[in-house]
């Protein structure tokens, strides 16, 4: 019994949104992080999905990609986050303003 | 033999400038025997020069190119030498009259202890450097770079005295009034190398088969099509004469004709010896030497000679008029060295191009003789220049007054001396082809004419005024001595403006009907022009049977009675012009205390010693028309050119600092900015997709 690709794809879209939404409101850096897991896994969803509908595993290694990047990634964030609660003693994103006009 | 150590002629005195501006306040003499020297060495190397063209032998070769070499360009700029009978001429006068005056500024500066004489001596020897080097250049565009040089060199020697007030600005007038007229020269080179450029190689050379006078030439004949020239939509004549007056402005500027001659009555405030040589006998000269060199290009334009002839003659009246009541002698000596170049050009535009040169030649020889005999009485008069506080200087420095008689009568156009055979060339050369073909060349003959007797008086007035008479001051009464230096000087070209006329005597030659009296040679100089290169030589401008002047401009000899008569009627009637000149001159002023007869003219005197006001009339054009036009180019420039700079880069500016401001440094706006983004994305491709 196949699941249809369409709700895949709904569930694609949803996760992305809430991701999306994520990165709208917080403030906290950590969320933001994980926001931004919600979105890239979101699209890993789709990559699956198509693999699956067109029986193409390219899709599938594309997904592995993403996860390595998203591990790597995260490395990064999560050192940047350690450097902005060093200098300013919170990992509120809106209080790093000062690269701006 | 070759001409190979012709480029000497013109870096000797180079040499010297160097020496004078770098060594010369710890030599001797502050630079004057280097200068001695080198202008000697030029002399000597002029007369091998000379004495290989009377040998058959010419010179025309290019030394250096400087711009353009290379494939692929369809024009080089080159330096060049060109020694042919004219440019050797020139080069022996140049470099005679700059010897001399280098040996009179020893009297005339260094004995009178004037300071700054470095600067002096390197500024001559800089002259004589350009001037030479002008006078033997291959191409205009060289030739037009040398005129420049001298014109900056008559601007450093007239402003000498610095420190006073009248020197500084006369200079700076010389500067401006010739540079005026160099500019449209600019144009009329830039001109005639785009025009020549597409038929030859050397669009820009004097002389060889690839030149433009010949391309000209040839273009006008109809043996070469016109095709490859630039006209600019002209027929090549029109445009031939159009490029020749272009040329021409830079000549009135230089041999300061008129309208542009008001330059030079002021240029005496520079030193006398100075005077002498540049604004005399060489520099002045370099603007009708200048037609004489491409005297090929303006004979197949009758335009252009009517032109030349006509400013000439008009000129050589105009400024011996104001000669007349002047009371200081550099300035009677200014007007009628303007006069006389009239004269030049007068015999170049008549077609009379032996003449033109003959005449450049001994004028050259009486007038820095005459300045420089003037410079002497200066001397002598511890730095008086007014005539009317002279007087009786004959007794205490004959030396002095008999050269200066020479010189005068030589001026005067008296028999024998040098002016007369060629003043009286000029006119007749006038007259034939007035009488043959133009009746505009009538009216420049009769304006020439008419200012034989004003040369005559004032010539005579000045004589009488300065040497006889009784001493009217003290100065006067007991001269300064002058030396060696300044008498060796007036010696010999006393002598040459004695005797330089018997080099072309016309008259005697229709007289005798033979050119040679025995072994003498009578119409050397005719001789000399008339051979040299293929199509750059009398010959071929004027004397022939099928010469340019005659083909092209259609100039004709035509006579009184027959050739003899006319020539005899001519010479006859200027010298008994002059002659009736000189005697009212010399009896209305030869008295123990004269009385100023030009009084008697009135009003018009006023007229005359205000220079026809051309000043007046000249600085109300810069100052009444140029200078409001100039403004308001200024307020144009500055409104509506800037302003529409200023406007753009101010709009970009502004909108620049508004749109900044969504840079706002949170990382949320930029999520939200991103995300809008997109969703604007994605609506605008589904709308012109078609998915709704």
């Amino acid at each position: 019994m196949a699941v249809p690709v369409e709700y895949y794809l709904l569930l694609s879209a949803a996760v992305f949104c809430v991701g999306l939404f994520g990165i709208l409101t917080r403030r906290n850096a950590l969320m933001f992080l994980m926001s931004v897991e919600l979105m890239l896994n979101a699209a890993n969803i789709n990559f699956v999905a198509f693999s699956q509908y067109w029986g193409n595993l390219t899709g599938q290694v594309f997904a592995l990609f993403v996860l390595a990047l998203a591990a790597a990634e995260v490395a990064i964030g999560i050192g940047i986050i350690l450097v902005l609660y060093r200098n300013f003693g919170d990992v509120d994103v809106t209080l790093a303003r000062e690269m701006r006009w | 033999m070759s001409f190979e150590y012709a480029p000497a002629i013109a870096l000797l005195p180079l040499v010297s400038f160097a020496i004078a501006l770098t060594v010369g306040s710890r030599m001797p003499k502050k630079g004057a025997f280097a200068g001695i020297a080198a202008t000697g060495g030029s002399l000597l190397l002029s007369l091998l020069a000379v004495r290989q063209v009377a040998g058959g032998e010419h010179h025309n070769e290019e030394l250096l190119v400087w711009a353009g070499a290379g494939a692929g360009t369809e024009l080089e700029l080159t330096f060049g030498i060109l020694i042919d009978p004219l440019s050797a001429l020139m080069l022996i006068i140049v470099s005679l009259v700059a010897f001399l005056v280098h040996v009179f500024s020893l009297g005339y500066m260094n004995d009178e202890g004037e300071v700054g004489l470095p600067r002096y001596y390197a500024g001559l020897g800089l002259f004589t450097f350009s001037m030479l080097a002008f006078v033997y250049a291959s191409n205009l565009l060289q030739a037009f770079m040398f005129f420049e040089l001298v014109g900056l060199c008559s601007w450093l020697l007239i402003g000498f005295w610095f420190r006073e007030a009248a020197p500084p600005s006369a200079a700076k007038k010389a500067f401006l009034v010739t540079r005026f007229g160099d500019f449209f020269f600019l144009v009329g080179v830039v001109g005639v190398a785009v025009t020549f450029a597409g038929a030859t190689e050397t669009p820009l050379a004097f002389a060889g088969a690839e030149s433009f006078p010949v391309v000209a030439e040839e273009v006008v004949e109809g043996s070469m099509g016109a095709g490859e020239l630039a006209t600019f939509g002209f027929a090549p004549q029109t445009w031939f004469t159009i490029l020749g007056l272009l040329v021409l402005g830079g000549v009135v500027g230089k041999s300061a004709q008129f309208p542009l001659h008001t330059w030079l009555p002021d240029a005496m405030e520079g030193p006398t010896p100075v005077s002498a040589l540049i604004h005399a006998a060489t520099m002045v000269a370099a603007g009708v030497f200048l037609v004489a060199r491409m005297y090929g290009f303006y004979a197949v334009s009758p335009q252009a000679l009517a032109i030349i002839a006509f400013v000439g003659g008009f000129t050589a009246l105009f400024a011996a008029t104001m000669g007349v009541v002047k009371d200081e002698i550099k300035q009677v000596l200014a007007y009628s060295t303007i006069s006389q170049y009239g004269y030049m050009m007068l015999a170049l535009g008549a077609g009379g191009y032996i003449a033109g040169v003959f005449h450049l030649m001994t004028h050259a020889f009486f007038k820095a003789l005459l300045f420089l005999g003037a410079g002497s009485v200066i001397i002598a008069m511890h730095h008086e220049e007014d005539m009317w506080k002279m007087g009786g200087l004959k007794q205490k420095m004959p030396v002095t007054y008999w050269t200066f008689l020479a010189g005068s009568l030589a001026l005067a156009g008296i028999f024998p001396f040098a002016g007369f055979w060629s003043k009286d060339e000029v006119l007749f050369e006038a007259l034939v082809h007035g009488l043959g073909a133009s009746p505009f060349l009538l009216a420049a003959y009769a304006m020439g004419l008419l200012a034989v007797p004003v040369t005559a008086f004032y010539t005579f007035r000045m004589v009488s005024l300065t040497f006889h008479g009784e001493a009217r001051t003290e100065a006067a009464e007991d001269p300064h001595g002058v030396r060696w230096n300044v008498k060796f000087p007036l010696v010999v070209l006393g002598v040459l403006a004695t005797v330089a006329g018997f080099l072309n005597m016309v008259p005697v030659v229709k007289l005798l009907g033979a050119s040679h009296l025995g072994p003498i040679p009578l119409e050397a100089l005719h001789d000399w022009l008339a051979h040299g290169i293929e199509g750059v030589n009398a010959e071929h401008y004027t004397l022939a049977d099928e010469s340019l002047t005659h083909e092209f401009a259609g100039y004709t000899a035509g006579y009184v009675g027959s050739e003899l008569v006319t020539t005899l009627l001519s010479a006859g009637l200027s010298l008994g012009l002059a002659v009736v000149g000189a005697i009212a001159g010399y009896r209305l002023y030869d008295a123990p205390d004269p009385t100023e007869h030009t009084d008697r003219l009135g009003s018009m005197k006023t007229v005359l010693y205000d220079n026809y006001y051309q000043d007046e009339y000249q600085v109300w054009l810069a100052e009444g028309v140029t200078a409001p036009l100039a403004q308001l180019a200024n307020r144009f420039d500055q409104g509506v050119v800037d302003g529409v700079v200023d406007g753009v880069s101010s709009v970009s500016l502004l909108s620049g600092s508004r749109v900044r401001r969504i840079q706002t440094g949170v990382v949320s706006n930029y999520a939200a900015l991103i995300t809008a983004g997109l969703i604007v994305l994605l609506i605008a491709v589904g709308v012109l997709g078609g998915w709704f």
